[in-house]
């Protein structure tokens, strides 16, 4: 979600086999220096797709000598998950980062075979992905301070969670601001 | 009707699998061991395709003892989680996936922690204070999410597996030929002597 | 057969020189000069164009090449060698980079991707090193913020620098390398290769000033090149390629917002022609 020089991005903590819960601290927002990557879909996915990039990305910082950038790291993650294109890898994938050249928030969304889907305002990702359309749409609103855009993304996350059986059990808040980002955990319903 | 159950505790790790050896509806074994000593502190509990689990987990055994032959130290149990999950993810995308389920019990001994991972055929990977795999998934999780605390001791830890083993013998259709329990601790791994004697009626 | 088992021509002499890679130097210092100068707002790579007879169509042969919007190259040696490395270049930095980041590659990793073409040759089986040393001219964009200019009534000299951009993936700006057969590189503010490199540099070295703009540094590549130059000078003999401002104009479209021109162009015979007059 983008906010006035500030993105969040957030995801639950479920890990499932269709209606079994096997964990309920599965993490699905990875870091990647400035980028954060969030993947939705099959876990193992989840966990391939996250160290595939962790492996991509420190390459591209030992070569370069520079932090990626969200929108080289949009181009990557589009290319990668392309290359797949035939056998893809089953994630959603959403960034968020700010951008240390223009200082400008960024935020996108993909489907599993790379294609980019740029916004303005909000991407969703996963299984409440419905809900979370109708939550982020009636709650967003352009040019959030970081503390009322960690407010509005988090209703947001719960509210939708709360209303799909297959999501929930908790969640990780990331407010992404120039120089500073700050990490929540919400406990959320546990049942 | 295979089963896998772990839990953790204070100090310890528990891991109990299924005896019986089957083949279809058939026994062909009440004496089976599904567990592998990769080091001395980590344990892998398996089940799945008959062919695939003692070769996948014997693959990963000697790849774990490779390891420290070449490197003169052992993997933790982070380390060889995050090894099995790579192995089993690959196999996953290749011409020939394993059909394996694991348990991962294990002690850090740097950390002094005892830790379980819960691993698929899938290859998702969960590390977990308590876990099941199979059919005992859906008997014994709520028994262990009703009695599980982290700081438990062995006797509580013995306690809640004979909880959930009564309630498999109550609730499954066919004898699994009861449970092989070991210990993981800062020792290393040891067999439980586990009594199964006793036998539990349905309701 | 040979091309699934073989050695590499390339070996250690017992005093420890790999002797190949100094012939393929050898070809390079008899090849015709080249040279490049980095200006504060841009980079020219010069070089004589030689042709054996006044039949040649000297129109239809270049040394100056184009390997990415931003990025030229010209060289000494080997002219066919030189073509299979600009073919690999442009290849490069499309496989290995834009089709990747979905951006040109900045011109530190463009010439460690040729840099690594040229160290292959001189270590894989059956194949000789390359005959030749690259100029490589860049211009990066850079990620560090643009900085704020703090005082508006600024000295008019200190103006020149006011960019702050030196060149780099970090700060942006030219940055020009020289690449030779063993696959080192090096970083210049300006330099020369070729047959007569040891004369052309020393004159460079009179001649370059810090905080040198573009045009000056096109006249100081032109009066270098004089120095060392066999034949007649005009636009059929001198090829003159420049890193500079993006050209809109060369994109061969407009309208399209944020569509930013290429920064590498080679200079027509009548521009050189132009500046040779003014000479």
């Amino acid at each position: 979600m983008v906010g006035k020089d500030c993105v969040a991005i957030a995801c639950d903590l479920r890990l499932g086999l269709q209606a079994l819960t096997v964990s309920n601290n599965f993490p699905k927002i990875f870091s990647y220096g400035d980028v954060y990557l969030g993947l939705t879909g099959l876990a193992t996915d989840v966990s391939t797709v996250a160290d595939l990039f962790r492996y991509k990305v420190n390459m591209y910082r030992l070569r370069e000598e520079r932090q990626i950038s969200p929108q080289t790291m949009a181009n990557l993650v589009s290319s990668s998950l392309y290359e797949r294109r035939f056998g893809p890898y089953f994630v959603s994938p959403v960034i968020a980062g700010i951008n240390h050249t223009t200082g400008k928030p960024f935020i996108c969304g993909f489907d599993s075979i790379g294609c980019i889907d740029f916004a303005k305002d909000f991407i969703v990702s996963g299984t409440a992905s419905d809900q979370l359309f109708g939550t982020c749409e009636g709650l967003w609103e352009p040019d959030l301070g970081p503390e009322d855009l960690f407010e509005t993304v988090s209703q947001a996350l719960l509210n939708a969670v709360d209303r799909d059986a297959l999501s929930g059990w908790g969640a990780h808040v990331y407010i992404i601001e120039k120089d500073k980002v700050t990490k929540r955990l919400l406990k959320g319903r546990q049942d | 009707m295979e089963v896998l159950l772990g839990l953790t505790g204070k100090d310890f790790t528990l891991v109990a699998s299924s005896k019986a050896a089957m083949r279809g509806v058939t026994i062909l074994k009440a004496t089976d061991d599904k567990t592998r000593e990769l080091n001395k502190y980590n344990l892998m509990a398996f089940s799945g395709e008959a062919g695939d689990t003692v070769q996948f987990a014997e693959y990963v055994q000697a790849n774990v003892q490779l390891y420290s032959m070449r490197n003169n130290s052992e993997l933790g149990p982070a380390a060889v989680a995050s090894f099995v999950r790579g192995e089993l993810a690959k196999a996953l995308r290749s011409r020939s996936p394993y059909t394996v389920n694991l348990l991962l019990g294990g002690f850090d001994p740097i950390t002094q922690k005892p830790t379980l991972y819960w691993c698929d055929y899938l290859a998702s990977l969960a590390q977990l204070p308590y876990a099941a795999h199979g059919y005992a998934q859906y008997y014994c999780l709520s028994t262990l999410d009703k009695h599980h605390h982290p700081d438990i001791d062995l006797e509580k830890g013995l306690k809640i597996l004979r909880m959930c083993s009564d309630e498999l013998k109550r609730r499954l259709p066919i004898d699994f030929k009861g449970l092989a329990v070991k210990i993981i601790t800062k020792d290393g791994i040891r067999e439980e002597d586990w009594v199964d004697d006793k036998q539990v009626l349905p309701a | 057969m040979a091309d699934r088992y073989s050695f590499s021509l390339t070996t250690f002499s017992p005093s420890g020189k790999l002797v190949q890679i100094e012939y393929a130097l050898n070809a390079v210092n008899q090849g015709v000069t080249s040279l490049g100068i980095k200006a504060t707002n841009g980079i020219v790579l010069a070089t004589e164009k030689k042709s054996s007879s006044p039949l040649i169509d000297s129109q239809s042969s270049s040394k100056v090449s184009l390997i990415t919007p931003n990025i030229g190259m010209v060289y000494s040696g080997m002219g066919p060698d030189y073509r299979i490395l600009v073919d690999k270049a442009r290849k490069v930095s499309h496989t290995g980079y834009k089709r990747i980041y979905n951006e040109y590659p900045p011109t530190r990793i463009l010439v460690q991707d040729v840099a690594r073409v040229m160290q292959e040759a001189t270590q894989s089986g059956g194949v000789r090193p390359y005959g030749v040393s690259l100029l490589i001219a860049g211009w990066d964009d850079g990620i560090e913020p643009e900085a704020e200019a703090k005082d508006v009534d600024e000295p008019e000299a200190e103006k020149k620098l006011a960019s702050g951009k030196t060149g780099g993936i970090l700060k942006g700006g030219p940055s020009l390398y020289q690449v030779d057969p063993s696959g080192s590189y090096f970083p210049w503010k300006a330099t020369a290769i070729g047959k007569s490199a040891t004369s052309a540099k020393t004159f460079l070295e009179k001649r370059y000033t810090e905080g040198l703009e573009l045009e000056d540094a096109i006249h100081i590549a032109l009066l270098t090149l004089k120095e060392t130059i066999e034949g007649e000078m005009n636009g059929e003999t001198v090829e003159i390629g420049i890193v500079g401002p993006p050209e809109d104009r060369l994109l061969g479209y407009e309208g399209v917002e944020g569509a930013v021109g290429p920064r590498f162009r080679k200079l027509s015979p009548q521009e050189v022609e132009d500046y040779l007059t003014n000479l």
